[in-house]
C-alpha cells in the first residue's frame, strides 16, 4: 500500500497541528491507541477526525509509516538472525538398548581380557627361554669347575707318579709302609746304599 | 527458529537438593524458540549493532534461566525476557567502550539494508521505493531520540506493548511513559511531514 502522506497535497501538509486541528498529545493519544483504549480517552479526537480529513489522512499516513517500520525492522531482523551461527550442543543420540547398558561395558571388558591374555602368554614365552638359561647357567658352571678339578686332579697325578730326576726309585714293597715313619724310612734308604 | 538438535537444559539435571519449583523458563529450548527473535530485534534496533545485539540476546538468555526462580509470573514470559533485556542494553551503552566501538564498528546496523527490508506488496515500485525512503527516515530519527524516547517508542511500535506493560518493562509511571512516547511521537512526525510543523 502506497503511503497516503506522499500524495496529499501542500496545502493540507502545511496546515499546523494543535490550531483547530489535534494536539501534539491527541495525536499521540490517536497513535499510540490500541484495542484496550477506551472510547473515552480518545473521544474529542474521534470526533474531530469524523470532521477533519486532514489530521484523518495525516494519522493514516502516519501509522502506515510505523507498520511498515514494523514490518521491516521484523523482516531485517530476522534475516540477521539467520545469518548467525547457530551456537548448538550436540543432541545425545538415544541408545538402541538402553536396558542393556551395562552389557556394553561387560562385552568392552571381555574384549580386553582376551586381547592382554594372548599377549601375556606371548610374555610368559619370551621370558622362559631366558629364565632357562638363567636356571642352567648356574649347573654348566658347576659342571665345568668339577670337570676341571678332575682334570687337575689327573694332572696331578700323573706328574706326581713322574719321579724327579736324581730321585731314588721306591721300593714298591716297601712303598706301602714307607709312609708309616719317617725314621724307618731313612733306615731303609741307608741300607740299600750299603747293599 | 532453534535447531532441532539444541540440547534442551532440563532443571532437574543441573539442580542439587530440594525440587525447585516448575516456572515456564524451566523448558529452555522451547523459550528460545519462541522469543529469541523478538528479543534480537529488540536489541538491535536500540542498539544498532549486530554483534552486540546477539551477544546481549545469549545473555539475556542465559541470565532468565539463572534467574528462572525469582520469576513470578505476574507479568508474561515476553515481557520479563524484554525487562532483562534492556537493562544489559542500558548496563552495556553506559560503558564508554561501547560508544567508541559504535563509532567505527563495522557491524553497525545500515539504515539503508533495513529500508531495503521493506516488504514489497502489491503496488508500484515508485510506491516501493517512497516507502523504502520513509523507512529509513523513521530508523534515523529513531536514531536521533534521547535514551528513554527511543526504549518507550520501541516497546510501543516494535513490540507493541500496551503503555502500562512499557511502565512495567522500563519501571517508569505511566504519564512519564505516555509523556516520552508523544514526544518522540512528534518527533517523527515532524520528521515524517516536516510541512506539519512549520505553522507552529
Amino acid at each position: 500500500m502506497t503511503p497516503k502522506l506522499a500524495l496529499l497535497p501542500d496545502t493540507a501538509a502545511r496546515r499546523p497541528i494543535g490550531d483547530g486541528h489535534l494536539t501534539e498529545e491527541q495525536f499521540g493519544e490517536l497513535i499510540a491507541a490500541s484495542a484496550k483504549t477506551t472510547a473515552a480517552d480518545t473521544s474529542p479526537a474521534e470526533a474531530h477526525l469524523r470532521s477533519c480529513e486532514q489530521c484523518t489522512a495525516e494519522l493514516a499516513s502516519l501509522r502506515e509509516c510505523l507498520t511498515l517500520f514494523r514490518e521491516a525492522s521484523t523482516a531485517y531482523a530476522d534475516s540477521e538472525l539467520r545469518r548467525i551461527p547457530q551456537v548448538t550442543l550436540p543432541a545425545r543420540r538415544p541408545m538402541l538398548f538402553p536396558v542393556i547398558a551395562p552389557a556394553y561395558w561387560l562385552a568392552a571388558a571381555a574384549i580386553f581380557l582376551a586381547a592382554l591374555l594372548p599377549m601375556q602368554t606371548l610374555l610368559r614365552h619370551k621370558v622362559q627361554p631366558a629364565q632357562a638359561v638363567a636356571a642352567s647357567a648356574p649347573s654348566a658352571s658347576v659342571g665345568s669347575e668339577s670337570d676341571e678339578a678332575l682334570l687337575d686332579d689327573v694332572t696331578r697325578e700323573e706328574s706326581a707318579s713322574v719321579p724327579a730326576p736324581m730321585q731314588a726309585l721306591a721300593d714298591p714293597a716297601t712303598s706301602a709302609s714307607s709312609t708309616s715313619t719317617g725314621i724307618e724310612t731313612s733306615t731303609q734308604t741307608s741300607d740299600q746304599r750299603k747293599d | 527458529m532453534v535447531p532441532e538438535d539444541v540440547q534442551t537444559f532440563s532443571s532437574t539435571s543441573l539442580t542439587l537438593g530440594a525440587e525447585p519449583r516448575a516456572t515456564p523458563l524451566d523448558d529452555l529450548e522451547s523459550v528460545v524458540a519462541l522469543y529469541q527473535s523478538r528479543v534480537f530485534r529488540f536489541l538491535l534496533a536500540q542498539l544498532r549493532d549486530r554483534d552486540a545485539a546477539e551477544t546481549l540476546t545469549q545473555e539475556t538468555f542465559l541470565r532468565a534461566w539463572s534467574a528462572r526462580a525469582t520469576f513470578r509470573e505476574d507479568c508474561s514470559v515476553s515481557t520479563w525476557l524484554i525487562r532483562i533485556a534492556l537493562n544489559l542494553a542500558r548496563d552495556h551503552t553506559r560503558t564508554g567502550r561501547f560508544r567508541f566501538w559504535k563509532r567505527i564498528s563495522a557491524n553497525a546496523v545500515d539504515v539503508a539494508d533495513v529500508a531495503a527490508s521493506v516488504p514489497d506488496r502489491e503496488g508500484s515500485a515508485e510506491a516501493h521505493l517512497i516507502a523504502q525512503e520513509q523507512v529509513q527516515r523513521i530508523w534515523e530519527t529513531v536514531d536521533g531520540l534521547s535514551d528513554r524516547q527511543r526504549t518507550v517508542f520501541l516497546l510501543r511500535f516494535l513490540e507493541e506493548m500496551e503503555i502500562p506493560e512499557i511502565a512495567h518493562v522500563t519501571g517508569l509511571p505511566l504519564g512519564t511513559v505516555k509523556s516520552h512516547l508523544y514526544r518522540a511521537l512528534n518527533v517523527i512526525r515532524t520528521r515524517h511531514n516536516p510541512q506539519s510543523q512549520e505553522g507552529l
